[in-house]
């Protein structure tokens, strides 16, 4: 008896072994299909007017770069100053890309006031503004100007003594370490190229253009020789009074808090600048594979192209994954390449996967949804734009605030810092974008079937379609509502790195209300989509029943996911505010009855208001409008008051 | 009063031949080709999509120099002022050449010791040690490693000492060739002022155009892969009239979004001069980019590949392009802040005549395709 059990297993597993081998053959051999499917519409006639477009593309810029054009600004010429051409004011104006010199008798000077013609007037060594923003921002570009010009003037004094009679070495020192000023960090020696030239440089002391290397790599350059005038001219974006700052990035160099010599021009604070361009790199490819991507999902939804491969065996599943198998590999190819190219290291890659993997479930739920390319041409470049900002603008901060951390772009620009990165803030990154691209192929292949894939459909009931795929029953609102977790924690960050700029004081109303609105959200929709469906009886036991399992199932999932909490986002006020309602917050100075409570205090309130949206959503779309602010508002009065009491308890 | 009747006849005779001609322009195939083209952008909301995205952008890109900004010159964003200790030789004139700024405020200490014991007690956020060694002052600062906080006061700290510099270049002028050149005073500029005319009113003067090329190579593609195209042939209307009508649509709302952008600049209070070149600008680049999208789907029907191709084509184009002594994007700056020359228009007139430039290379490559179809 026992013999036939074993046989009966052996024999499952082997079927299953043998399945399972069926499957990924199938898989690898779609994936082989999508490789030569890419490759075979480049036919002659394509090939050539790719080769043509790129070439007159690259020709023209190419050339342009050659023939030194290319040192023109996109501010070249923005204000116009009245300057004669013999006065010394003349040089800097005409060394200035964004100023214009033009000859004084173009100002219309009414009372000894300037009216108009140019921006600015220097006459008789004093400086007339045109009263407006304009002459404003025009002095404020002709007082950098002015300075640039001294010293560049100063650089070639022989004398050197007296033309940069100081000379300032900059030290970074944590305060609580104990430091003395001889023992705060010391020199160290950069390993870009750019910035172990310029460190041994700076052991000749003397001179100003060799500054050590830091994040004055843009004043550095500008400062200093006679040709680098140029250098400086180049996209200041913005004409802020500080002349070193972002304007060129020096590659290479992106060690910060390292020691700096120089003159009091060349320090300049710490700012991650080079590591961010090259951060950039591995961002671009992605746009193109993405969109390479999303065409050929809509391919197959195209005049039922995709039902031969609907009708084999092969489960969905299969199919999507064979289809996506090749781009997942060449990004990750890519991610390698330019990882090698610009320094980076594993981590690296390790870190751009994630964003990869993201880029292609957005964009397939989005070629599975759109009625035309046309349509999933606004759609790719939604996806493109969002994610691109969303792994971008945080990794700006990669060395101010750990909030950076939720794009896992800040562990690449750590990566070229060498900084590095622990388990826990590389999961704190990529567990999120892992989660949501997951869900999103989840939602994907849900759709993959006849029905979905060759109707027309407005976007947003393909998306109430894709989430009732996923309802089974009762029970999956409690599923779908976990699942929604990592979307949450996205939008979440995203609201708060947005609101982190904002004073505390408007921030923390306004991120209460958002943060509320974004759980709400994602606790009813699926019960929406499950009524809008006709699933459910439009009832309100039912829909009370479906508010509890949703309201349960999202707090077992915030649950699961309160281990954010160790990474340290809480030192962050904002940080705590936002995620206080996963009840992890909590100190060791309260008792374990208050413990206890404020542990099941938000199941009740999930449980609460997903019942509301439920009511609401079982009697119509308004309905479920109301319901949800309704909802919105009491969440975040809840979240507020949590707030008070656990501030007022530790 | 005899007059009257003929008057009035021959205004409603006027009326009806103008209507006629509305009505034969309504009714030519191109037009009914550009009101389906709009038509379906409608049903599909895209075009809200179109300027959603147009708003992310440049929200987002303002968020970034907003932040960028505030990190390399934060004094001007918030009125801080950081404690330094200073002590060594030079003291006492640093002291004076710090007293005029104002994002700092100088305490003299007896010596190294003392203003460390300061620093890591956290009574002053920064140290600044000074030694003269032949005729120079050399200073040792040392600034908290605290993130941004260092940002903060390595700012006050440079603007502290280029102020000391000048003081003490003065005093060694004698030894000096060249005169400093006195500076202009100090302006209540806003750092964002550049950012907006130089990056801002270009992205959205030009973001219209690019979605509008990209809209033209989705729907040429789309008819050939759909097969649709051999259906509209069937219609009485030419290849050549269904590109333009196409062509229409696509380029003839890149004027009306950069528009509505110019106007919301102006409604947020960015003074935008020279509106209508601004126009006659966008609308010229809308139509030349619509027109490569159009060659590139005509000539590589695959949508894939004409996407790729035409977004490669047109950043490189429009890289190049900005490289140009006058870019379009430098020239709609110029136009925009009020700082246009004769040469700034003749670059919106260069831009018309390569736009007109483009839709012929686009006619002629559609009369191929034709030629080839039949």
């Amino acid at each position: 008896m026992s013999t036939s059990r074993l046989d009966r297993l052996r024999s499952r597993s082997r079927s299953a072994g043998r399945r399972l081998r069926r499957e990924t053959r199938a898989l690898l051999r779609i994936a082989r299909w999508e490789v030569s499917r890419g490759t075979n519409s480049f036919d002659r006639r394509t090939a050539a007017v790719t080769v043509v477009v790129l070439l007159v593309a690259g020709g023209v810029f190419g050339g342009l770069v050659a023939s030194g054009v290319g040192s023109v600004g996109v501010d070249s010429g923005l204000y116009r100053v009245g300057v004669a051409a013999d006065s010394p004011y003349h040089d800097p104006v005409a060394d200035t890309s964004a100023l214009a010199a033009r000859p004084p008798a173009e100002a219309e000077v009414v009372d000894g006031e300037l009216r108009g013609g140019v921006d600015l007037l220097v006459r008789d060594g004093a400086v007339l503004v045109a009263d407006s923003q304009k002459g404003q921002a025009a002095l404020s570009t002709f007082r950098d100007a002015v300075a640039r010009y001294n010293d560049r003037r100063l650089g070639e004094e022989p004398n050197r003594g007296a033309a940069f009679p100081v000379l300032v070495t900059l030290r970074y020192a944590e305060r609580d370490s104990a430091p003395t000023l001889a023992s705060a960090g010391g020199r160290s020696v950069d390993d870009g190229s750019s910035g172990s030239e310029a460190s041994s440089d700076s052991s000749d002391a003397g001179e100003p253009g060799a500054s050590g290397d830091s994040g004055g790599d843009g004043s550095s350059g500008a400062s200093g020789s006679a040709d680098s005038d140029d250098a400086e001219s180049g996209g200041t974006a913005a004409d802020s009074g500080a002349d070193g700052g972002f304007e060129v990035p020096g590659l290479g160099s992106g060690v910060l808090r390292t020691e700096s010599t120089g003159s009091p021009a060349d320090i300049s604070p710490p700012f991650p600048f080079g590591s961010l361009v090259l951060a950039f790199a591995f961002l671009v490819p992605m746009n193109f594979v993405a969109q390479a991507y999303g065409g050929s999902v809509l391919n197959e939804r195209v005049n039922r192209r995709g039902e031969p491969l609907l009708v084999t065996p092969v489960g969905p599943g299969t199919v999507v994954a064979g289809k996506t198998l090749p781009y997942v590999l060449g990004l990750t190819a890519v991610s390698a390449l330019v990882a090698l190219l610009v320094g980076g290291g594993p981590l690296s890659v390790a870190a751009v996967v994630p964003i990869a993997l993201l880029y292609l479930a957005a964009t397939f739920l989005a070629a599975m949804f759109a009625r035309s390319f046309k349509e999933l041409t606004f759609l790719t470049v939604t996806v493109s734009v969002f994610l691109t900002s969303y792994a971008f603008v945080p990794a700006v901060f990669a060395d101010v605030t750990p909030i950076s951390l939720i794009s896992p772009l800040t562990l690449v620009v750590r990566d070229l810092q060498g900084t590095g990165a622990t388990l826990g803030q590389y999961l704190f990154s990529a567990g999120p974008f892992v989660g949501c691209a997951a869900v999103l192929f989840l939602l994907g292949v849900g759709v993959y079937r006849e029905e979905d894939m060759f109707t027309q459909r407005a976007v947003p009931l393909k998306a109430l379609d894709a989430l009732d795929a996923r309802i089974r029953g009762k029970r999956s609102m409690l599923t779908l509502a976990a699942l929604s977790i990592p979307f949450v924690l996205v939008a979440e960050l995203l609201v708060v790195a947005v609101l982190f700029v904002l004073p505390l004081e408007l921030s923390l109303p306004v991120l209460f209300v958002a943060i509320a609105a974004v759980e709400e959200l994602a606790k009813s929709l699926h019960v929406y989509a499950g009524f809008a469906k006709a699933r459910f009886a439009r009832t309100v036991p039912t829909a009370l029943v479906l508010g509890a399992l949703s309201g349960t199932g999202f707090f077992l999932g915030e649950k699961l996911f309160a281990v954010v909490q160790v990474v340290g986002l809480p030192s962050l006020t904002v940080g705590r505010a936002a995620f206080e309602s996963a009840g992890a917050g909590i100190g060791p100075a309260v008792s374990p009855a208050t413990a206890l409570a404020l542990l099941l205090a938000p199941l009740a309130l999930h449980v609460v208001t997903a019942a509301t949206t439920a009511t609401g959503a079982s009697r119509g779309r308004e309905a479920f409008a109301g319901a949800f602010v309704l909802a919105t508002l009491l969440h975040a009065g809840y979240n507020l008051a949590v707030a008070t009491v656990v501030s007022g308890l530790v | 009063m005899s007059e009257s009747p003929s008057a009035t006849e021959r205004v409603r005779g006027r009326l009806a031949a103008a209507r006629d001609a509305v009505g034969d322009a309504y009714r030519d195939p191109r037009v009914t080709v550009a009101r389906r083209e709009i038509a379906s952008l409608r049903s599909e909301k895209t075009i809200v999509l179109a300027l959603l995205i147009q708003l992310f952008v440049a929200s987002f890109s303002s968020f970034l120099v907003v932040g960028l900004v505030s990190l390399s010159d934060p004094g001007s964003v918030e009125g801080y002022t950081a404690d330094v200790a200073v002590t060594g030789e030079a003291t006492d004139d640093l002291l004076r050449a710090a007293g005029t700024e104002s994002g700092i405020d100088a305490v003299p200490y007896p010596n190294r010791r003392s203003a460390t014991l300061a620093f890591e007690e956290g009574r002053v956020d920064a140290v600044l040690d000074t030694a003269v060694r032949d005729g120079r002052v050399h200073v040792t600062a040392v600034a908290p490693d605290e993130s941004v906080r260092s940002t903060v006061v390595v700012v006050s700290l440079r603007d502290a000492l280029r102020e000391f510099e000048r003081a003490e270049r003065e005093e060694r002028s004698a030894a000096l060739d060249f005169e400093p050149l006195s500076l202009p005073p100090e302006s209540t500029s806003s750092p964002y002022f550049g950012f907006t005319y130089t990056v801002l009113l270009p992205l959205l003067l030009f973001l219209p155009a690019f979605i509008a090329g990209s809209v033209t190579v989705d729907s040429i593609t789309e008819e050939y892969d759909r097969g649709t195209l051999e259906l509209l042939r069937v219609a009485p209307i030419s290849l050549a009239g269904i590109v333009d009508g196409k062509l229409a649509a696509a380029a003839g709302l890149v004027p009306l979004q950069a528009g509505l952008w110019m106007l919301l600049l102006r409604l947020n209070g960015t003074p935008v001069a020279n509106l209508p070149a601004l126009l006659l600008l966008s609308a010229a680049v809308g139509l030349l980019v619509a027109s490569l999208g159009a060659v590139v789907a005509l000539t590589a029907p695959d949508r894939q590949v004409a996407q790729l191709v035409y977004s490669v084509g047109v950043l490189g184009l429009f890289g190049g392009a900005t490289l140009l002594p006058v870019g379009p994007s430098n020239a709609a700056a110029r136009l925009a802040v009020g700082s246009a020359t004769p040469a700034v228009f003749a670059v919106v007139a260069v831009a018309v005549v390569v736009a007109v430039g483009g839709y012929g290379a686009a006619r002629v490559v559609t009369g191929r395709t034709a030629g080839r179809m039949a």
